[in-house]
């Protein structure tokens, strides 16, 4: 899996160590501190995955410059590209990497291509009704009880709870299912990844955010439903995925994130328009700076998502050369 | 008229006492009888649900912000939390819960029709646990307890923390807390509270003014860059001046950020220590803390201080935490600016196209297409009309103005993107129908004698609509601009596509020139609901302040229509004096 090598490598190193509950936050990454001469407008098209913590750290980031002018949109991760091309939007929140034809677009506009920066880790995480007896699923499971083409290999439709081991009152229910919907990066992620890029069933219940989907399932004792893990309530649990049959189950957590044993964990990217031949303005610059502070990834716990490593920091820096 | 249908449809003939019988049986279908009943039950239907709606929005959005008490709850398992409860709900444990319990909680529960119950708190401290609700089984509790001294504190960041004062520092000495200090604590909160929003201040004015005039500067200059190309001599002189008068501000930022720094340094020195039930301690800026109380110990008095103090910082504060705390100030404000300018561009609109349909046109088939189309539109799903703001309005309007008037700030959008003006004018074209419709019945129901007359008196045609037929008609118009406004006010799905977005704490109205920025996207309370409800990160956290945020905007559309009825009845009231 491209995630799992990409993930693997870059925390193999690094050893997180996670107190109950509470993320751990790198300690070598730097406290913000404000310069001067920061002011302007700073927009935000994209990603509703990303809708809370582009707030979050916009809010930090008003807080050192306040006369900055924010404004902060989510409606999708398909609406940033655009939000870039056009000029609306100086940051575009995306919860999946850019589509090459996305990349292409950009480029022809602007003729160099756009800079990602990866903001957060997140999980994506299956949930289903906190009642669920349901221990563990492997991926193949996941697609045939999501998918109607079933690449992953499942053999038969999973249409009952009984069919994934659930057994007693729960074995005959059927399973009824809640997603995203299509201009989510979340929905395109969970496409790729966890269906083998099969399709849909019609039957998923497309749902309009992230918190949506968790509140379908809260309320609907039979549901299982996706979004990232930091939409999780007291009323859901995350069910702990293994990446093909019969191997090891692990839970979405920011160990098994990092590491790369959860098979659906990915970045949480944010789109800029960097020309390279240019000096970027400060707001932007300063903005990307505050995102890989520690106060920056502070916001990142608070919203429910893992934090990234110093070494992640100082690498997306250098590559879009953000950074002297 | 009942009698002769019944006798002329050959009852005549029968006996009496049938006769009789059947007579009142078509005399109660016939008089109505039935259908009085089904108009009324469907009018007690309909006002039943609405009052049943209203209840319990306001009930909902009421109970919020009242003070809970905190209990300590202590697991079997050894575990120890302290939380408001929230709601206690019954459910069917499977044999995997039962499993592992005492045989006399298997047999408590097997004898309650295998039902246990739960209960949910909120246990706050999410910086310490990661979660900030949890469910716990009536038979996995050891003991609950309310014990005195525990508290509920409101932070800037990262929610409530629940548990109790370990320690202040205020200056230099730190400070055990012990019962004689809790004055003096709130005393040095109140100041700290101050002396930060004091810090606000000077960052928001004073800095924000220094910075605004610096990039206006560089606006200007950028224009005239435009303008007269890079080399000349009108550039390089605009370079200098700019160069001066940046020296200049930065010299004021200089001072303005050593007054912000001193501010800090004070507010960095006094620091409160809180523990949970467990012993874990966080330390905060004494500054951070909102609000703080000892939720088991408040009476009366204490209880109605805080929930009041909640209702004002919601009403009055700039939103925090991605929305999920602080106030909707905003919001509000967005709102209430987005209503009124709609009302402003929707009613000469309205009723001039309306005044010429029904005073000037001739009444012939063309007419009669436009206002078949009228009435059409009034049925066009309101998202259309978001779609068509978003690509008229905001794209190709606003685009071709930023490339006359607002050349400098390219690539950056200044009316070419979604906005207030745009949204007001999307919500005018969306409720303009209302008007036309009601100013045209409102202006046909003016009796032709009166234009007569006024026509006889030699006043010309306009002078007769002008005088006669719209003062007459005022009241009805302003029946159609109420419904107008009314339906615009409550109208979330168009604004989403041009203007309203979850987070822009600057306000339309500023001090800055030209005081109103029609082109700044806004909040709107509408979109704040579905914001809150179906996009916060915890939406159990977020639920109490949907209906919180819904009461409000019901509160504000309910005031904003009584004040367009008291001008309505003072309107009529003016025209029955005058009346002959």
């Amino acid at each position: 899996m491209r995630m799992k090598t990409a993930l693997g490598a870059t925390f193999g190193v690094i050893a997180m160590t996670a107190a109950a509950g509470a993320q751990q936050i790198d300690p070598s990454l730097k406290p913000y501190n404000a310069v001067s001469g920061v002011s302007g407008n700073l927009k935000s098209i994209g990603s509703d995955t990303l809708n809370n913590l582009m707030t979050l750290w916009a809010e930090g980031f008003k807080a050192k410059y306040p006369s900055v002018k924010i404004e902060i949109e989510g409606k999708g991760s398909s609406t940033a590209p655009p939000a870039l091309i056009n000029g609306t939007a100086q940051f575009g929140p995306m919860s999946r990497p850019m589509k090459s034809a996305e990349i292409d677009e950009f480029e022809k506009k602007f003729g160099y291509k756009p800079s990602a920066i990866r903001g957060a880790v997140d999980a994506l995480a299956i949930f289903v009704h906190k009642d669920n007896p349901i221990k563990c699923l492997s991926l193949q499971q996941v697609d045939a009880v999501f998918s109607k083409t079933r690449k992953g290999g499942g053999d038969k439709d999973i249409a009952t709870w009984g069919q994934v081991g659930a057994t007693g009152d729960w074995a005959d229910k059927p399973i009824s299912l809640y997603g995203r919907n299509s201009a989510s990066g979340t929905y395109g992620y969970f496409k790729e990844v966890a269906l083998f890029n099969g399709d849909y069933k019609d039957s998923v219940k497309e749902q309009p955010g992230s918190s949506a989907v968790v509140q379908g399932v809260a309320s609907d004792k039979f549901a299982i439903g996706y979004s990232g893990v930091g939409y999780k309530t007291a009323d859901v649990r995350s069910v702990p995925l293994s990446a093909t049959v019969g191997a090891e189950c692990f839970n979405a957590t920011s160990e098994n994130a990092y590491s790369g044993d959860y098979p659906i964990s990915r970045f949480l990217y944010v789109y800029v328009n960097v020309n390279p031949n240019q000096r970027l303005d400060p707001i932007r610059a300063e903005f990307i700076e505050y995102v890989y502070s520690r106060q920056g990834q502070e916001a990142v716990v608070k919203d429910g998502y893992f934090p990234i490593t110093a070494k992640i920091a100082e690498t997306d820096l250098k590559v879009n050369k953000l950074r002297n | 008229m009942t009698t002769e249908l019944a006798n002329n449809s050959g009852t005549v003939k029968l006996g009496r006492s049938t006769r009789f019988r059947r007579r009142t049986a078509t005399d109660f279908a016939a008089e109505g009888e039935p259908f009085v009943w089904a108009l009324g039950g469907a009018l007690a239907l309909g006002i039943l649900m609405i009052v049943g709606f209203l209840a319990l929005v306001i009930w909902n959005g009421i109970v919020t912000f009242i003070p809970k008490p905190i209990v300590v709850v202590t697991a079997t398992n050894g575990d120890v939390f302290a939380g408001e409860p929230v709601r206690s709900e019954q459910f069917r444990p499977g044999p995997e819960v039962l499993a592992p319990l005492a045989p006399d909680a298997r047999a408590a529960i097997a004898a309650n029709g295998g039902l246990a119950s739960r209960t949910l708190y909120r246990v706050g401290n999410y910086d310490l646990y990661g979660e900030d609700f949890r469910w716990i089984a009536a038979h996995d509790v050891k003991s609950i307890e309310a014990p005195t001294g525990l508290v509920l504190v409101e932070r800037l960041e990262w929610g409530p923390f629940i548990g109790t004062i370990k320690s202040v520092e205020l200056g230099d000495s730190a400070k055990e807390v012990a019962a004689s200090t809790v004055g003096e604590i709130a005393a040095a909160h109140d100041r700290a509270r101050e002396r930060w929003q004091r810090l606000h201040r000077i960052e928001r004015n004073d800095i924000g003014a220094v910075n605004y005039d610096l990039n206006q500067d560089r606006l200007r200059l950028r224009k005239i860059e435009i303008e007269s190309g890079p080399a000349s001599q009108a550039y390089t002189q605009a370079k200098q001046r700019f160069a001066e008068r940046e020296a200049n501000l930065k010299r004021d930022y200089e001072r303005l950020s050593a007054m912000v720094a001193a501010l800090r340094a004070d507010d960095d020195k006094e620091v409160i220590t809180f523990a949970d039930v467990r012993g874990r301690e966080k330390t905060i800026s004494l500054s951070a803390v909102v609000r703080m109380y000892k939720a088991n110990d408040l009476g009366l008095v204490g209880k109605i201080g805080v929930y009041l103090s909640r209702w004002w910082e919601f009403l009055s504060d700039e939103p925090r935490e991605a929305n999920t705390e602080g106030g909707v100030f905003p919001a509000i404000f967005g709102t209430f600016v987005m209503t009124l300018l709609l009302v402003v561009a929707v009613t000469p609109f309205g009723v001039i196209t309306a005044l010429y349909l029904r005073e000037y046109a001739k009444q012939g088939r063309l007419v009669a297409v436009a206002r078949i189309s009228v009435n059409n539109l009034a049925g066009v799903p309101s998202i259309v009309y978001g779609v068509f703001g978003l690509g008229f309005f905001a794209y190709i309007l606003g685009g071709t103005i930023d490339h006359l008037f607002y050349a400098e700030r390219l690539p950056s959008p200044t009316f070419g993107s979604g906005g207030l003006l745009w949204s007001s004018l999307t919500l005018a074209l969306l409720t303009v129908p209302v008007v036309i419709v009601a100013t045209e019945e409102a202006v046909a129901a003016v009796p032709r004698s009166m234009r007569e007359g006024s026509l006889a008196c030699g006043a010309s045609k306009w002078q007769t609509i002008r005088y006669v037929v719209l003062p007459r008609a005022m009241p009805g118009i302003m029946t159609g601009i109420i419904l107008a406004m009314a339906r615009g006010a409550g109208e979330v799905a168009p604004l989403m596509l041009v203007g309203v977005v979850k987070l822009a704490p600057e306000l339309p109205l500023d001090g800055f020139f030209p005081y109103i920025h029609l082109e700044r996207s806004f909040m709107h309370l509408g979109f704040h609901i579905y914001d809150v409800g179906f996009q916060s990160r915890n939406s159990e956290a977020g639920k109490p302040m949907v209906f919180v945020a819904t009461l409000l905007l019901i509160v504000l559309i309910a005031l904003m229509n009584a004040s367009a009825i008291v001008v309505r009845n003072r309107l009529k009231r003016k025209f029955v004096g005058s009346q002959f």
